[in-house]
């Protein structure tokens, strides 16, 4: 046969496409408002050419369903049913199961390969269609799917509705619950046209710059001694035109930027449109009834951050349905309407735009939070007394919390909040914040910068070479004096704020080759006043990073890495310098990473050297609150042959001592939940710490805390400005004996 | 030999199209009965019409009757996703009329030659 079927299935997919989305918009409609004929008409007309396309392709478990729903559109059109808010829930399950097959053919581009037809929702919609309504009852899901030895899944099966549930498996289409977002840019024609009408003026304006080149030409020409005054006059005007056309053309290129950047820009419709079927299928397989509203989809952001956006939209709209929204029942009690709400919503504010996840459910239970924030052991029942309830209600944002009684398979679990903050606030630059009421709803807010290809970048140098770093990573810049520098294990680090920071020379982590000829500031920067150190952190890790100079801080644009360099990880992007300099602008988690490296080979040299040192057998418990400080002492100890353990606060230390058995404890004073001096003295009451070694490491040199110290039976007293690590080693070993 | 395809859906427009021209037939095109009618007012030559059924404005059993009481006599094929018997018993003076499936490959071509040959 001549006439390739496949040819047609992606042309079929992208119209199909279209009328599942006006089907949706109708049905949405018909909820909202009274029936409206010409509705029910234009979506009885998608639903009929839906069938026909299919037929033509012979896709039947489309044609079937599509079909079905035609019969029953066609009912309500001619009047013989009328329409009732359960027929709404099964027409809008027949449009997301073609939907789900529609998606199905998209990726297999195989009619054969389609799942066979829901004959379930088909009988159901066919005995809607006759009128018997009140016969679909949509059976409520099982509360323990496990238990019929079914996966759990996040993928929202769609059961078949009004009989006795066979295996979903069989007959539900593939429905992933992931809003979609496209690989391409379609760009309005007048925008485009806007660009290349500016484009003129740029070069007309840099035809005037020409003509500048000439008139300085003529200048020079004419220049004698004789008539000095007079040319300087001439010269002076000169001068005043170029700065006008400079003037000129820079806000020209402004304009251009502004412009080329929103060719970028997508509408947010990419990820909204599909939020209302993504929660009826999460709100179908928890057995809620959810009406979803979207708005401001017509916001555009660029196209970078619409891709990432997906993800935790779904996660939040999955929270929003598993955790926000209170079964029918419970709302009915407590006089709200049965269906539940969900708002997606996108406005403009200032340089941001704000997505609004919003739910008119139970609220967020702060009691309960507080509750189980104490009971693992994130903060102390005092500190969860002192806590606000905002300040509360944020510990859902923490790693490993989750407020759900039963573990369900939409959201709960293991990944949450934390990893949406991570998203939003790591890949995004954005801010995450979640407001709450209880009993009238939660709303959880999503602040997202405007460009992403703009960012404040500060520039440095090293061995004469310039390199940017981007603000958001850059956490303070400092100076120090040389005798402040400590040295841990064949390197670096300085004390800031009670904090170990390892410090690492810039130029040696990138091996920037020495330039013969130094710059004399930059010699001036490090002799004279101590040592220049960016201090860049991702999350709560910090480095400092040894420099020569600091050259600038301004907004740049961040022009990414030509292909075939793509891979290099240290760089992020490249920014030009006002004299047209390319600097690579460093990726701050890479230097991290690349400086553990460096650490992880100068500990294991150490160790080697270290192998007859005699800390082999015991264990360490190291408690300090700061992560750069707990891996300092760990790489320390770890060098003498010490097994290392490593809690982050008194609580967790406490906990770790009691579920382990250690030889001496490591612990800093001030830290969040307990401190070290209550963890000391908690520990002397355990049996098996009575006559532990422990060590109060401290940046205090108070004479009233050590005497506290001892007076809680601490064995020795440390202060981080002594601190290296023969002083830590020559302690331990002599307490250990 | 030119044909008109009138189909309000351009999927099905195209997979029309696609059969005829692989036979070799000349088609041109119109999204509804009202510009069928005005390209077969015009100056364009017309050898067979097929349209579908079911579209807006004007259904095409009803262009096929307009067409008639305008005296146009050009052979008319329709093309249906629900019932082709019901409609062929509607209006038996239609040339043809054939169920829009998978199978209009083959059947399409065989129709037309039918319907040509008792012109």
């Amino acid at each position: 046969m001549a006439l390739d079927i496949k040819k047609f299935i992606s042309r079929f997919v992208e119209e199909a496409r279209e009328h599942i989305k006006r089907l949706g918009e109708g049905l949405d409609a018909m909820n909202r408002d009274s029936v409206d004929s010409e509705n029910i008409n234009a979506i009885f007309r998608s639903a009929h050419t839906i069938k026909g396309s299919s037929r033509m392709l012979k896709l039947s478990a489309i044609t079937e369903t599509a079909h079905k729903l035609e019969d029953v559109l066609g009912a309500l059109r001619d009047g013989s049913l009328n329409y009732r808010p359960e027929l709404g829930t099964l027409l809008y399950r027949g449009v997301d199961a073609i939907a789900g097959m529609v998606e199905c053919l998209a990726k297999s581009g195989d009619g054969a390969a389609l799942p066979p037809v829901d004959e379930a929702l088909c009988a159901s919609l066919a005995q809607a269609a006759t009128g018997e309504v009140s016969a679909v009852v949509i059976p409520p899901p099982s509360i323990d799917l496990a238990s019929d030895g079914r996966q759990l899944t996040a993928e929202p099966t769609s059961p078949p509705l009004a009989t006795p549930a066979p295996p979903a498996a069989t007959s539900a289409p593939p429905a992933q619950a992931k809003l979609s977002t496209s690989d391409t840019v379609r760009v309005r024609l007048a925008k485009l046209d806007e660009l290349i009408k500016l484009m003129g003026e740029v070069v007309s304006s840099h035809a005037t710059l020409r003509q500048r080149l000439l008139d300085l030409r003529l200048l020079e020409s004419d220049a004698s001694p004789q008539h000095w005054e007079q040319h300087r006059a001439r010269l002076h005007h000169f001068g005043q035109t170029l700065r006008d056309d400079v003037q000129n053309q820079e806000l020209l290129m402004d304009e251009l930027h502004d412009k080329a950047l929103i060719m970028r820009m997508l509408p947010l419709a990419m990820v909204f449109d599909s939020a209302g079927r993504v929660v009826r299928d999460l709100a179908h397989s928890v057995g809620k009834e959810v009406e979803c509203a979207v708005s401001g989809a017509e916001i555009e952001l660029d196209r970078q951050m619409i891709d990432k956006l997906s993800d935790p939209i779904v996660h939040l709209l999955r929270n929003a349905i598993d955790h926000g929204l209170e079964t029918s029942a419970v709302r009915l009690a407590a006089g709200k309407s049965s269906q539940g709400h969900v708002t997606l919503s996108a406005r403009q504010d200032g340089g941001w735009v704000v997505i609004e996840v919003a739910d008119d459910g139970g609220g967020v239970p702060v009691e309960v939070i507080r509750e189980k924030a104490v009971r693992k052991g994130f903060i102390s029942a005092e500190q969860a007394a002192g806590l606000s309830d905002q300040a509360v209600v944020d510990l859902i944002f923490r790693p490993g919390f989750s407020t759900s009684a039963i573990i369900t398979d939409i959201s709960g679990r293991g990944v949450g909040m934390d990893v949406v903050k991570q998203n939003i606030v790591d890949d995004l630059q954005g801010e995450v914040t979640v407001e709450t009421r209880l009993g009238v709803g939660t709303t959880f807010a999503l602040r997202l910068p405007l460009s992403l290809a703009v960012m404040r970048v500060l520039l440095v140098e090293v061995n004469g070479l310039p390199f940017g770093f981007t603000a958001q990573y850059v956490d303070e810049l400092i100076r120090v004096p040389h005798e402040e520098m400590l040295t841990v294990v064949e390197r670096n680090a300085v004390i800031i704020r009670n904090e170990f920071v390892p410090v690492v020379l810039l130029a040696d982590l990138l091996h920037a080759p020495k330039r013969l000829v130094k710059t004399t500031r930059s010699q001036a920067g490090t002799f004279d006043h101590g040592m220049l150190l960016v201090v860049v952190r991702v999350r709560n890790e910090k480095l400092a990073l040894a420099v020569d100079d600091l050259l600038d801080e301004r907004d740049m644009v961040i022009k990414p890495l030509p292909e075939h360099m793509r891979r290099l990880t240290m760089v992020s992007g490249m920014v030009i310098t006002g004299r047209n300099e390319l600097v690579s602008v460093l990726h701050a988690p890479a230097l991290l990473e690349l400086a553990r490296q460096m650490r992880g080979q100068a500990s294991r040299t150490e160790a080697a050297s270290h192998a007859n040192a005699g800390g082999a057998a015991y264990r360490i418990l190291v408690v300090d609150d700061s992560f750069n400080t707990r891996e300092i002492e760990k790489d320390v100890l770890e060098a003498w042959g010490y097994h290392v353990t490593l809690a982050e606060d008194g609580m967790d230390g406490l906990q770790q001592a009691r579920a382990g058995t250690f030889d001496a404890v490591l612990t800093d004073v001030e830290m969040p939940t307990m401190d070290g001096f209550t963890l000391t003295s908690m520990l002397r009451q355990e049996e098996k710490y009575r006559d532990t070694p422990i060590v109060i490491i401290t940046s205090r040199e108070k004479e009233e805390d050590k005497r506290r110290g001892i007076e809680v039976g601490a064995d020795a007293y440390i202060v981080k400005g002594d601190f290296d690590q023969s002083s830590l080693v020559d302690t331990l070993r002599s307490l250990l004996g | 030999m030119h044909v008109l395809v009138v189909d309000d859906d351009p999927f099905s427009r195209e997979m029309t199209v696609a059969v005829l021209e692989d036979q070799g037939y000349n088609c041109q095109l119109a999204e509804n009965g009202m510009e069928a009618m005005e390209i077969l007012a015009g100056k364009s030559s017309c050898d067979l019409v097929i349209s579908d059924m079911n579209m807006p404005l004007i259904s095409g059993i009803d262009l096929f009757r307009e067409l008639r009481s305008q005296g146009v006599t050009l052979p008319f094929i329709l093309l249906t996703g629900d019932d082709p018997e019901g409609l062929q018993a509607q209006e038996p003076k239609l040339d043809a009329c054939l169920f829009k499936d998978f199978s209009l490959e083959e059947i399409l071509p065989q129709v037309i030659n039918e319907v040509l040959s008792r012109c």
